[in-house]
């Protein structure tokens, strides 16, 4: 369709073209309504990184899930290494070596980390699963990788970034020759993804292919031999990575130029919300003490495993081994040892894993709303479903979400209107101080500007918020002050001024550094 | 002769939307018409059954069963289970029995609550103070009270002669039992608390998500505990009725009645992972299973085959369930986009977890 999709470079590019790893031919998906894929040819050569963009609803997960068979194409063909690979016929797409990736994690969480890796096709010794043998390929992964995950961990117990690796090592540990990702570092921190950059990198030298979906542009460029663009189900452009630039893959993507307007510099009143001395968490954190001002968006910088979460966990009651003073404007408390009683300090979370620690899935969104202050939306013991819903369309007619869907159970939702749930139930409760831990995870660039957007407008109205997200050029562009933390201690304090991922980074990393010189020492 | 586009896309919707519509509506009321069809057939072969006499006696026969499963309705939905409830039965049937041979009628009604709310307590703070698996504490307490029971009586029957006794067992108003009004009396109003009060509503959040629940300041095992605690209280109720309808008690009185009860909830379609059910289905469930049994007797049939039908029912009502669920969360992926046209990339079967 545009001539930007054929490759006019003659006798070196038929030679690619005759190893294709993997070939999508005219494929269209509808769904009733909505033109999800239009005439969709895609190609994946043998041994390259594909990037895929598009905004969210352009195509892309449609897309993929068409490439590994959960949706069958309305028209077109999918083929493997020049083998058409059929809907519904999982066994050709493992025979032929596809794994995918996606966002939403499926460790076991009651099983070892070894175990999960080599979940399906356990290492043997004759008729009985190895332990030696499956700790020795682990370590094997993991050194590939450049990690340290011991074998026998319970996977429940590591950060979400070491699942998402658990989940990369089962791919690898499957000798998979064509790899889809879909948003593989959403929760990765920035050494984590410069970990998994080398790692695909070096599967490429092995000949493994990728196709690398992803909303962050940056690593596109930088990762991928070839980007393709979505908009609106379509492939509007393939090009070799040299000929992209960010401005132009936004563009591709938008079909418009994005104008971002400047930041508007914002004055803080003085009085304290928050006071915090001598915070410890036994092996996590150290010893950490900052304030927190009224209408103040304070972020937390570091890489993943600092103890941000766990500050933010600390804060909430959530973590009963926390230690250390508090004073809520200027008032010294007892330390919260309970949700309940942090929130009658005022203090509230908004967690880091939607599904898991954000919603009840299978109450309705309203209901999810409305979780955190039965009491407003009751008269007495006695539930007003009415009144309910009426207040969850108020609280979330800011956002662009679909109010006639309120009763529709939380889990049918996509994960960006996830977000804007798990947000929306402090709204209705309104705290004096909201923790919102990676609250831009996993949504699109829409999405994450709405919820940029709204971040500000409650610090304009006075409330407190202190943000955490592995994407530091969010908390560089949104926050007023960002705290950096590194191994459980607060290592640096920026201003809005001073701040960016460049002295957030060389800050955290060289207390890493230190801390690793000082135990090969 | 072509049809124009536009009304084949619209006859497409359509059927779709039937479809989409058929399998919602089989998924959520798929057990009610089970049961009317079971009525219809059960009313044409049998023409004892629809008599008053009957239907009145099957109230009076099931409301121990009824309202214990009206409790573990709540215990399941919570995320629990409660298996010490035979043993608990039994237990304050003896109780009420026991203390009726000497004492009033009402002391000895009280003193089996007594019995029933403590037992409650204890599963309650093992459950949640203690955080011992369900499964495991209350087949624990089942085997203790099993344990008490026995030794108390020394499993003998003790025998009422107080003809008060037996009045809130055989006691009817115009031949309705007053243990059937009980029994309605507990389905309505454990049906409203569920569905209408902010305690149902954190009962239903706790058995859905228990952290996601704590993080929004529920008090998650408060709720949790109090749900054994209407366990307990419900066996109190149960055992009185039993011990007050045979004007006796003895302490292996029903060792079933545990299956009879899970039965009854479980086939109305609540979950047992909790957080999904409803207590109109609990009542459907009992419908079931009573007009069940009393099929085979009223045809006169081997009993024990009654058990392998009932297994049967059992295992069937989960298989439809699941089946309609899946039909009803396929179904339901498609039209989610046509509501969302900006998501059609939407995680499909997302409304399937509900």
């Amino acid at each position: 369709m545009s001539e930007a999709r054929t490759e006019p470079e003659g006798a070196t590019d038929a030679a690619a073209t005759a190893s294709l790893a993997l070939r999508g031919r005219a494929i269209h998906k509808s769904f009733p309504g909505v033109r999800a894929l239009h005439d969709v040819d895609f190609d994946l050569r043998a041994g390259e990184v594909h990037g895929l963009v598009g905004e969210n609803g352009a195509g892309k997960s449609t897309f993929v899930k068409i490439i590994m068979g959960a949706h069958a194409p309305d028209l077109g063909v999918v083929e493997a290494f020049g083998h058409e690979v059929r809907h519904g016929d999982p066994r050709a797409r493992r025979r032929a070596g596809i794994a995918a990736i996606y966002q939403e994690l499926t460790i076991v969480p009651e099983m070892s980390a070894a175990a999960n890796v080599f979940l399906g096709r356990p290492q043997r010794r004759g008729p009985f699963v190895s332990r030696s043998e499956t700790r020795r390929a682990f370590r094997q992964l993991t050194a590939r990788l450049g990690l340290a995950i011991d074998p026998d961990v319970r996977a429940a117990s590591l950060s979400v970034a070491h699942q998402q690796m658990l989940e990369i090592m089962r791919a690898l540990a499957a000798d998979h020759r064509i790899l889809i990702m879909d948003e593989p570092t959403a929760s990765l921190g920035p050494a984590e993804r410069a970990h998994l950059y080398e790692t695909i990198r070096g599967l490429r030298e092995e000949g493994v292919s990728t196709v690398y979906v992803s909303h962050q542009l940056d690593e596109v460029l930088a990762l991928c031999d070839r980007v393709s663009v979505m908009r609106d189900g379509e492939i509007v452009a393939t090009e070799p990575v040299e000929r992209w630039t960010k401005d132009g893959l936004v563009t591709a993507m938008l079909g418009h130029v994005l104008l971002k307007p400047p930041r508007q510099p914002r004055t803080i009143a003085e009085q304290e919300v928050l006071r915090v001395e001598g915070l410890s968490v036994p092996g996590v954190l150290d010893e950490i003490s900052f304030t927190l001002r009224r209408g103040e968006i304070l972020g937390l910088g570091g890489l993943v495993g600092a103890g941000r979460t766990e500050l933010l966990r600390a804060l909430a009651g959530a973590d009963a081994g926390a230690r250390g003073r508090l004073f809520v404007r200027g008032r010294e408390r007892p330390w919260p040892r309970t949700v309940r009683s942090a929130l009658a300090l005022g203090i509230a979370l908004a967690p880091e894993e939607r599904k898991s620690q954000g919603l009840v899935l299978s109450l309705s969104a309203a209901a999810n709303v409305s979780l955190t202050d039965m009491r407003s939306v009751a008269s007495g013991p006695v539930l007003r479903g009415r009144r309910r819903l009426r207040r969850a369309a108020e609280i979330m007619r800011p956002f662009a979400f679909d109010a006639r869907r309120l009763r529709e159970p939380a889990g049918s939702f996509s994960g960006g209107n996830q977000q804007k749930l798990v947000v929306a139930k402090w709204l209705h409760r309104r705290p004096d101080v909201l923790l919102m831990d990676e609250f831009t995870r996993g949504i699109d660039v829409g999405a994450k500007e709405e919820m940029l957007a709204l971040v500000r407008r409650l610090a304009a109205e006075g409330m407190s918020i202190i943000i955490v997200s592995s994407e530091l050029e969010e908390l560089v562009e949104c926050a007023d002050r960002v705290l950096v933390l590194a191994r459980g201690r607060l290592i640096g304090e920026l201003g809005h001024a001073d701040a960016s991922v460049e002295r957030i980074l060389r800050l955290a990393f060289e207390v890493e550094e230190r801390a690793e010189n000082g135990l090969a020492t | 002769m072509t049809t124009s586009p536009t009304a084949q896309h619209v006859a497409r919707r359509l059927t779709q939307n039937a479809g989409r519509y058929g399998a919602v509506l089989l998924r959520t009321y798929g057990i009610v018409l089970a049961f009317l069809v079971l009525v219809a057939v059960v009313a044409a072969s049998s023409p004892e059954f629809a008599t008053r006499t009957n239907i009145f006696n099957l109230f009076s026969q099931w409301a121990p069963a009824g309202i214990m499963a009206v409790a573990m309705t709540f215990v399941i939905l919570a995320g629990g289970f409660d298996l010490s409830i035979a043993s608990g039965f039994s237990l304050c049937a003896v109780t009420a029995a026991g203390v009726g041979r000497t004492e009033d009628p009402a002391v000895a009604f009280l003193a089996a609550l007594g019995v029933g709310l403590a037992i409650g307590l204890v599963n309650g703070v093992l459950v949640e103070g203690a955080r011992i698996n369900p499964f495991i504490t209350t087949v624990g307490t089942g085997f203790i009270l099993n344990g008490i029971a026995l030794v108390v009586t020394g499993n003998i029957a003790y025998v009422v002669d107080d003809p008060d006794f037996g009045t809130v067992g055989a006691g009817r108003w115009h031949g309705f039992p007053y243990s059937g009004m009980i029994l309605i009396f507990s389905l309505v109003a454990g049906g409203l608390v569920l569905a209408r009060t902010v305690y149902g509503q954190s009962i239903y959040a706790v058995g859905g998500n228990a952290e996601a629940s704590r993080l929004s300041g529920i008090r998650v095992s408060t709720t949790v505990g109090s749900t054994y605690v209407w366990s307990g209280l419900s066996m109190g109720v149960a055992g009185i009725i039993a011990a007050s309808q045979l004007n006796s008690a003895q302490a292996n009185i029903n060792p079933n009645i545990v299956f009879d009860v899970i039965t009854i909830v479980v086939v109305g379609g609540t979950s047992l992972g909790g957080g999904i059910g409803a207590m109109w289905r609990t009542a459907v469930g009992l419908g079931i299973i009573a007009i069940i049994s009393n099929a085979f007797s009223l045809a006169n049939i081997n009993p024990y085959y009654q058990d392998i039908v009932k297994g049967c029912i059992i295992v069937g009502a989960l298989a439809l369930d699941v089946y309609a669920r899946r039909l009803a969360g396929r179904a339901r992926t498609r039209p989610r986009a046509a509501a969302a046209p900006a998501h059609p990339d939407a995680p499909p079967g997302g409304g399937d977890r509900g």
